[in-house]
């Protein structure tokens, strides 16, 4: 019932940035993030469109995974078209009838607002998630936000957190999934009925799911102290995350394009 | 001789904590053992007994109220010592997927090394090695999530072994496994006792488990009940005290000398063979009284095919993946009304999804399943207006059923089915105490939290709640699993007595001695096909079909067998009977035949 979720799907290949160190990819992100949102001109928005081409050249992901990605969004993006079309006033009017008007300010601002989105959602997923396992993401982010420890923030513990709740994702949705039969077999509609019903047959699996996460999370905690654990100090890593002058070249290269991106950009405005 | 030395320790859960006005009762009290150095040791007692409070208590989880444990010279209330001796004793507890840490395998086994600050290429090396000890090394990138229950116990061993421990402490640790994964588990963690000394102790609830040990300790409500060889504790010990029992072979053995007159000691158990040949010497004794009012052999069943049908599956193809592979495949099966049906198969060969099938929560690839549950009137799986009928004829209890409980009272849960069926409230509350009765609940226990209860009672609360519903057929998935043998005998007298009220029922299980002696017919299904449908004597008294059809006999069948060979080896003239599944009961019709064979020889 629950099996088509994919939260944050990795895709298994082996390409040049899925060997990428993930901190390097997570700055990567942060840096396409930023330029995502300054592009405005034509020029550089089809320039960014080409290098985000190269990054999905690099990362060897087949093109129905990454249409299967974007599809999602696909809706929003066009509602959020029609609604910058229909609610942007200023500039020449191209078009008037009854109470629409649509001007070519309105038009280039939709589409460059559409485009984001598509474009946001495209790097979210080939720089970190369809390339990166999810304990490497943690990894990284441990490793980034090391400096914070220094003003006492626990961040071995929010990424120890972050790794044990992304590995028990598949286990929880297997539990839900057993307990929403056992209760379809008492009875139980989950998928008919008005709204406010449905919700509150969801609760007949919420309780029973809590619990039994409670408990898990009770025995786990044994089992963790039954194997030594005792926090972030002291400890070793059988896969420590290591620079290589790969890593830098990659890192480098996408750095640079996003500066000439932003250059260029600037230029041309 | 070092030891792991348990001195009158006295523990209390919560005992810590602020409650102070209702003191809880202790978990251990006055408790005293020792354990060598490298021996292998099983601890058998009830559900509550203490077990596994033990077993934290020596890996310092827990720390005791009064009294000392001492872990080969280490004292563990020494705080100084207290990472050396976590470190040297590692568990690995029931459930698989709660002792998984890391996402990916090896990382899961790196991960009690890494909190012990091992560097690389140390720390590679005890991963891998560790991984190879337990044969999941091709593993080892592979999502821990993904893999089977067997292979989720082994990696919990590999990840107790990487951080190279002294004791290993196994807490039903193969409670979840199907008999094949439970042989490898065991082998698996034997054979590093054996290579390593590594000090073994498992807690457990299956006898034949404590078969294969040097030494049982039995607990009994905190306390120590009796230690010693399994010889010695199977001999001389009242198990049943301790809501527990003897393995089927020994109590099939005992019974045969009971009627015979004679007793057995402490030296006929020390081996199988040992005891048939004990066997044979008793009734083979010219002196053996020929009791006159032998107890006649219970009746065997009516054939059930002149039943009524009451279900009938056809052609059922069932996938998961849109028809590329399939969970079961060209499946066709008759269901007689007021049988009990054993399903048996081992771990992911498509059971589970058989049963879903069977009240329409799954639907069929292709094929169809017809429920009569009146003469006259068929439901069809793929008509969309049967389904909700359906549903109310096959009542489905999955495993572990106490999981799904929700409501606030035991008396709501019950009710849940019943307001979706949309009965008046007279009719639902008498429908519930009529279900919880049962169940065997006591009326005061409708009014309690669900959550309050005992694991037993919960589980029974979650079976009334299908039962309200007046299901024509049940279907019960593993229903004893977890419980100690008490418990499960009772769980299994429950089920018989719901067949008597007339009730048909359908056991999904892996311990084949429990499927042969409850079940009338025994359906074996391997990779999603049906093997053969028969009668556990048709089925178990061939020795070469079920070895073509890859099950294992029950124990009772495979000890018996090999008693009849030998006793034919001295009385060539005997005639046995068909073969039965209760230990007593195939005590008696050995014992008859014996009798009857010597008879006819004075005639």
């Amino acid at each position: 019932m629950l099996s088509d979720i994919s939260l944050g799907r990795y895709y298994k290949a082996d390409s040049i940035l899925h060997r990428t160190d993930p901190r390097i990819k997570t700055l990567l992100y942060v840096v396409y993030l930023v330029v995502i949102f300054i592009v405005k001109t034509p020029a550089a928005i089809g320039a960014l469109a080409g290098v985000i081409l190269i990054q999905i050249f690099m990362a060897k992901v087949r093109p129905s995974v990454i249409w299967q990605t974007v599809r999602p969004v696909i809706p929003l993006s066009l509602f959020i078209l029609i609604l910058n079309l229909l609610t942007i006033k200023q500039g020449n009017v191209l078009l008037q009838w009854k109470f629409i008007t649509v001007t070519d300010y309105g038009v280039s601002r939709a589409v460059l607002m559409a485009v984001r989105l598509v474009f946001l959602i495209l790097s979210t997923s080939i720089m970190l998630t369809l390339t990166t396992t999810p304990l490497k993401i943690s990894d990284a982010l441990e490793s980034l936000f090391a400096p914070l420890r220094i003003i006492k923030v626990p961040v071995h513990e929010m990424a120890m957190m972050m790794s044990i709740a992304l590995r028990f994702i598949p286990t929880l949705i297997e539990e839900t999934d057993k307990i929403m039969k056992a209760q379809v077999s008492r009875g139980a509609d989950y998928d008919t009925g008005s709204f406010l019903n449905r919700v509150k047959g969801y609760i007949t699996v919420l309780i029973p799911l809590f619990v039994s996460s409670f408990r898990r999370a009770e025995e786990l905690a044994v089992a963790m102290d039954a194997r030594c654990y005792r926090g972030g100090d002291g400890r070793t890593k059988l896969n420590p995350l290591k620079l290589t002058g790969n890593d830098l070249l990659v890192g480098w290269f996408l750095f640079a394009c996003a500066t000439g991106l932003v250059v260029m950009d600037l230029t041309l405005r | 001789m070092e030891t792991i030395s348990v001195q009158d320790v006295t523990f209390t859960y919560g005992s810590e904590g602020a409650d102070v006005s209702a003191p809880a009762e202790p978990a251990l009290e006055n408790l005293s053992l020792e354990i060598e150095r490298g021996s292998y040791t099983a601890i058998l007692g009830a559900n509550g007994s203490g077990k596994s409070t033990l077993a934290k208590l020596i890996d310092i989880i827990e720390v005791p109220d009064s009294g000392r444990i001492v872990v080969f010279g280490k004292d563990t209330a020494d705080d100084s010592l207290f990472w050396q001796i976590r470190e040297k004793s590692a568990c690995v507890f029931q459930n698989p997927d709660n002792q998984i840490v890391g996402t990916i395998v090896e990382e899961d086994v790196a991960f009690g090394p890494e909190n012990l600050g091992i560097k690389l290429p140390e720390l590679r090396e005890r991963v891998d090695q560790a991984m190879k000890d337990v044969g999941i090394y091709e593993l080892r990138l592979r999502e821990a999530s993904g893999l089977s229950g067997g292979q989720k116990q082994k990696l919990a061993i590999a990840g107790a072994l990487a951080m190279r421990p002294e004791v290993l402490i196994l807490d039903e640790a193969t409670a979840m496994l199907d008999p094949r994964s439970r042989d490898e588990f065991l082998a698996v963690a034997e054979d590093m006792r054996r290579k390593k000394g590594l000090t073994l102790i498992t807690i457990t609830h299956d006898m034949s488990e404590a078969m294969r040990c040097g030494r049982i300790i039995i607990l009994s409500k905190g306390k120590k009940a009796a230690e010693g060889t399994p010889p010695k504790i199977f001999a001389d010990v009242e198990l049943e005290k301790y809501g527990l029992r003897r393995p089927v072979a020994i109590r099939f053995a005992y019974e045969l000398a009971r009627l015979a007159g004679r007793t057995l000691t402490e030296e006929d158990l020390t081996g199988e063979a040992r005891l048939r040949e004990r066997l044979v010497k008793i009734l083979s004794d010219p002196s053996l009284k020929e009791d006159p009012d032998l107890p006649e052999t219970g009746p065997d069943n009516g054939t059930i095919s002149e039943r009524r049908k009451i279900m009938s599956v056809k052609d059922l193809f069932s996938s998961y993946d849109g028809g590329r592979t399939f969970a079961i495949k060209n499946v066709n099966l008759d269901v007689y009304e007021g049988e009990i049906l054993g399903i048996v198969g081992e771990s992911g060969c498509g059971k589970t999804t058989l049963i879903s099938h069977l009240n329409s929560i799954l639907k069929p690839s292709s094929g169809e399943i017809e429920i009569y549950p009146e003469d006259g009137v068929t439901l069809r799986c793929t008509q969309k207006k049967d389904v909700q009928r359906i549903r109310q004829t096959v009542g489905l209890v999955f495993q572990y059923p106490e999981y799904q409980l929700f409501e606030e009272t035991v008396y709501k849960d019950i009710c849940y089915g019943l307001r979706k069926m949309k009965l008046s409230a007279d009719e639902q509350k008498g429908r519930a105490v009529k279900a919880a009765k049962a169940v065997g609940l006591e009326k005061d226990v409708l009014r309690r939290n669900p959550f309050e209860l005992s694991g037993g009672q919960k589980r029974r609360a979650a079976i009334a709640g299908v039962l309200a519903m007046r299901p024509k057929i049940l279907v019960l998935d593993e229903p004893a699993s977890g419980l100690d043998p008490a418990g499960r005998e009772e769980m299994f007298a429950l089920i018989n007595s719901l067949r008597e009220a007339g009730t048909t029922i359908i056991i999904v299980s892996h311990n084949m001695d429990e499927a042969a002696a409850y079940c009338d017919r025994i359906c074996c299904i391997r990779d999603g096909e049906i093997k053969v449908t028969e009668t556990p004597e048709a089925l178990f008294g061939d020795k070469e079909k079920t070895a073509v059809i890859g099950i294992d006999q029950p124990k009772i069948t495979k000890f018996s067998d090999l008693l009849k060979a030998d006793i034919r080896k001295t009385m060539p003239q005997v005639e046995f009977e068909s073969p039965k599944f209760d230990p007593e009961e195939e005590a008696r019709r050995v014992y008859r035949a014996v009798l009857k064979a010597r008879l006819k020889d004075v005639k």
